[in-house]
């Protein structure tokens, strides 16, 4: 067994990500206004009992999202997407077959030394669990697609949060990408001389890629700070075109959204029995 | 003498009881003449930059700029900053911003312009240094030359009157290192004295009016490259090679029995020196704007319909890139070399370069050529 080299586009995922946000219909919107927007849908749909809000939630965060891109993701981005529901399938599916043990079984079995019991509560829980978490990563992918990094330190900073804080955002964000394309150059460079050629070795190579990444970092971070100075540096980094400014409808909408979500969840709680409904599927 | 800087038995260590980078070091910057600084890894150079910029602070000796001391104060710095700026080797290093044109704007935004300024200087380093059309992008999804140009156009909406490139034209692929290059030439004739470090001793001795050479943080030499270059155990002792057209002229002069000097610092020079044509070809200077770059050349290639075409100044070529040109780089080496082989040929540039131009016939004179030339339009 060996460790594969990474595949040579591996970087892509972020590139794909920061010019989607840079080519969303939605990116002169106001950073903080689709923040506070998708906050309050977030919130209100993890915090409703009813399976209907999160359902709402998704339906909004998947709109949001295909307008933003004009539904064309990009296929590495689909496959992030659908390898993040994956591990949630999982997730839900574990918690399914840990119920109560003091409820009726819907499934009862033993695999090795585990006791497999699925009950109507845990697997109800299991889908709410589950349409929870797809639909919070809908709603925050459609904000991540349509917000380029330096907009959002934009919104932070406009929510008074220290200029240290907004700084670091934007050169992490700067920096990332650099120290990435590094890393990767020196796991290329450790391929061309036979870094992986066994598990050990390649353990080694990946190891003294990430060392030679920190001491690269050091290094920028060293000739940068000489060349903030030259480019007369004030202790914070000015914007040239800021991002528009969120207006109160933002505000408007966002809490009527979510206290209309929260009487649906009041309304709905209890309509959609899961266990019930896939009964016939399965002989319960 | 009118010099922009002037280091006085300045010595630097970046600890305290360390070895001096730079040791007992003095030295003029002269306005307006193109100077390069030379030496091999480790001489000092970039300590020197530094050194300039503020940035490091002697522990004995004194920086003088427009004839007074550095003040290691944040307005002194600031106002030092503010006239000198700086192009590193690695433009990765400068850019902190996230968009092409959030980054020009940094410095400018940084002494409090107003924004109508900044607008302004941005959009004419945008044009500088060709990137119209390119100002919202990410800079990560730029490629290296062009993050390059980026880093210039940074140091250039500084409208400063020192600029320093540290090897400019390193990492670049032939064609970006001339317009790297042409760019230089263009900020010196708009005034700015220009300051550029490189291991590039083609390039310095084709460009450079005044050469400096460093070695362990002393300069070894100080004047013109010819000079340097004579003495082939100190360009040596300095880590140093002679440029080829040098050695080229050397040992050519040597076998026809001729002195050295003048010495060719190009193409049309070395062939007016030894192989060219007793009569000038015919050599029609154009001098264009982007505005009617395309017309003017319509126009002479009909009038002038054998001659071979070159190009000098990227205005120009970006707006006749579509066009069948024969040099699109290096036009001015290339049409003066056709000139003096007794070929017709055309060359048209940004007309900033005119005295660039006159400059060259200037040169030609010295090698016993005169240039049949002629300025259309």
């Amino acid at each position: 067994m060996s460790l594969k080299p990474p595949e040579e586009d591996s970087m892509s995922e972020q590139m794909e990500m920061d010019e989607l946000a840079y080519s969303s219909r939605m990116v002169n919107w106001a950073p903080l206004g689709k923040l506070i927007f998708v906050m309050a849908v977030l919130i209100i749909g993890l915090l409703a009992d009813s399976l209907v809000v999160p359902l709402i939630t998704f339906a909004i965060g998947f709109a949001l999202m295909a307008y933003s891109t004009n539904l064309k993701i990009p296929l590495i981005l689909a496959l992030a997407i659908g390898e993040a529901i994956l591990i949630m399938i999982i997730g839900s599916g574990m918690i399914s077959i840990m119920g109560d043990h003091s409820q009726p079984a819907l499934w009862e079995a033993q695999f090795l030394w585990f006791d497999i019991h699925m009950t109507e509560q845990s697997f109800n829980n299991a889908w709410q669990i589950f349409v929870r978490a797809v639909a919070g990563v809908t709603v925050m992918l459609s904000f991540a697609c349509s917000t380029p990094i330096p907009h959002l330190a934009h919104a932070f900073k406009s929510l008074h949060c220290p200029n240290e804080i907004t700084e670091l955002i934007v050169l992490i964000y700067r920096y990332a990408f650099l120290l990435l394309e590094r890393f990767l150059v020196m796991l290329d460079a450790a391929q061309c001389r036979l870094g992986y050629n066994g598990t050990m070795t390649a353990m080694r190579s990946y190891g003294g890629a990430m060392a030679g990444t920190f001491i690269f970092s050091m290094e920028l971070a060293e000739k940068s700070e000489a060349a903030l100075a030259c480019r007369n540096y004030q202790g914070y980094f000015p914007i040239y075109h800021p991002p528009k400014n969120m207006s109160i409808m933002w505000v408007v909408v966002s809490v009527g959204l979510a206290v209309a979500l929260y009487f649906v969840g009041k309304y709905t709680e209890g309509w959609i029995n899961m266990a019930e409904i896939m009964a016939p599927l399965f002989g319960w | 003498m009118d010099c922009v800087f002037e280091l006085k038995d300045v010595v630097f260590a970046y600890q305290q009881k360390a070895e001096p980078i730079l040791n007992g070091f003095s030295l003029e910057i002269e306005r307006g003449v193109r100077t390069s600084i030379l030496g091999c890894n480790g001489a000092g150079k970039t300590t020197f930059f530094n050194t300039l910029t503020g940035v490091n602070k002697p522990q004995s000796g004194e920086v003088l700029f427009n004839g007074n001391p550095v003040e290691y104060t944040k307005k002194g710095l600031m106002d030092l900053r503010s006239n000198v700026a700086v192009v590193l080797q690695n433009p990765d290093e400068q850019i902190f911003c996230s968009l092409v044109e959030e980054d020009i704007a940094f410095g400018p935004l940084n002494i409090g312009l107003d924004r109508e300024e900044v607008e302004r200087r941005v959009d004419r380093a945008l044009k500088d240094v060709r990137l119209i059309g390119l100002n919202r992008r990410p800079l990560q999804q730029l490629s290296g030359g062009q993050r390059k140009r980026v880093a210039i156009a940074g140091a250039l909406a500084m409208q400063p009157d020192i600029l320093i490139m540290d090897e400019p034209t390193a990492g670049l692929d032939p064609q970006a290192a001339v317009e790297v290059m042409e760019l230089a030439e263009k900020m010196s004739l708009r005034g700015v004295t220009v300051l550029i470090s490189t291991h590039d001793i083609d390039l310095a001795y084709k460009w450079a009016e005044t050469t400096n050479v460093f070695r362990n943080g002393a300069v070894a030499f100080r004047g013109n490259g010819d000079e340097f270059y004579s003495d082939i155990d100190n360009v040596y002792s300095c880590g140093l090679l002679a440029p080829s057209i040098f050695t080229m002229n050397k040992d050519v002069s040597a076998i026809k029995g001729m002195d050295p000097a003048p010495y060719p610092h190009n193409m049309c020079e070395i062939t007016a020196k030894f192989g060219g044509s007793k009569k000038s070809g015919k050599l029609y200077l154009v001098p264009a704007e982007v505005e009617n770059a395309v017309s003017k050349y319509e126009e002479i290639v009909k009038d002038a319909k054998d001659s071979t075409v070159g190009i000098y100044g990227s205005e120009v070529r970006f707006e006749l890139q579509d066009k069948d040109i024969e040099f699109m780089f290096e036009g001015l080496d290339y049409c003066f070399t056709q000139a003096v082989k007794g070929k017709d040929t055309i060359l048209i540039y940004d007309s900033i370069y005119a005295p660039t131009i006159q400059r060259q016939i200037d040169r030609l004179k010295e090698f016993g050529f005169d240039a049949d030339t002629e300025v259309v339009g």
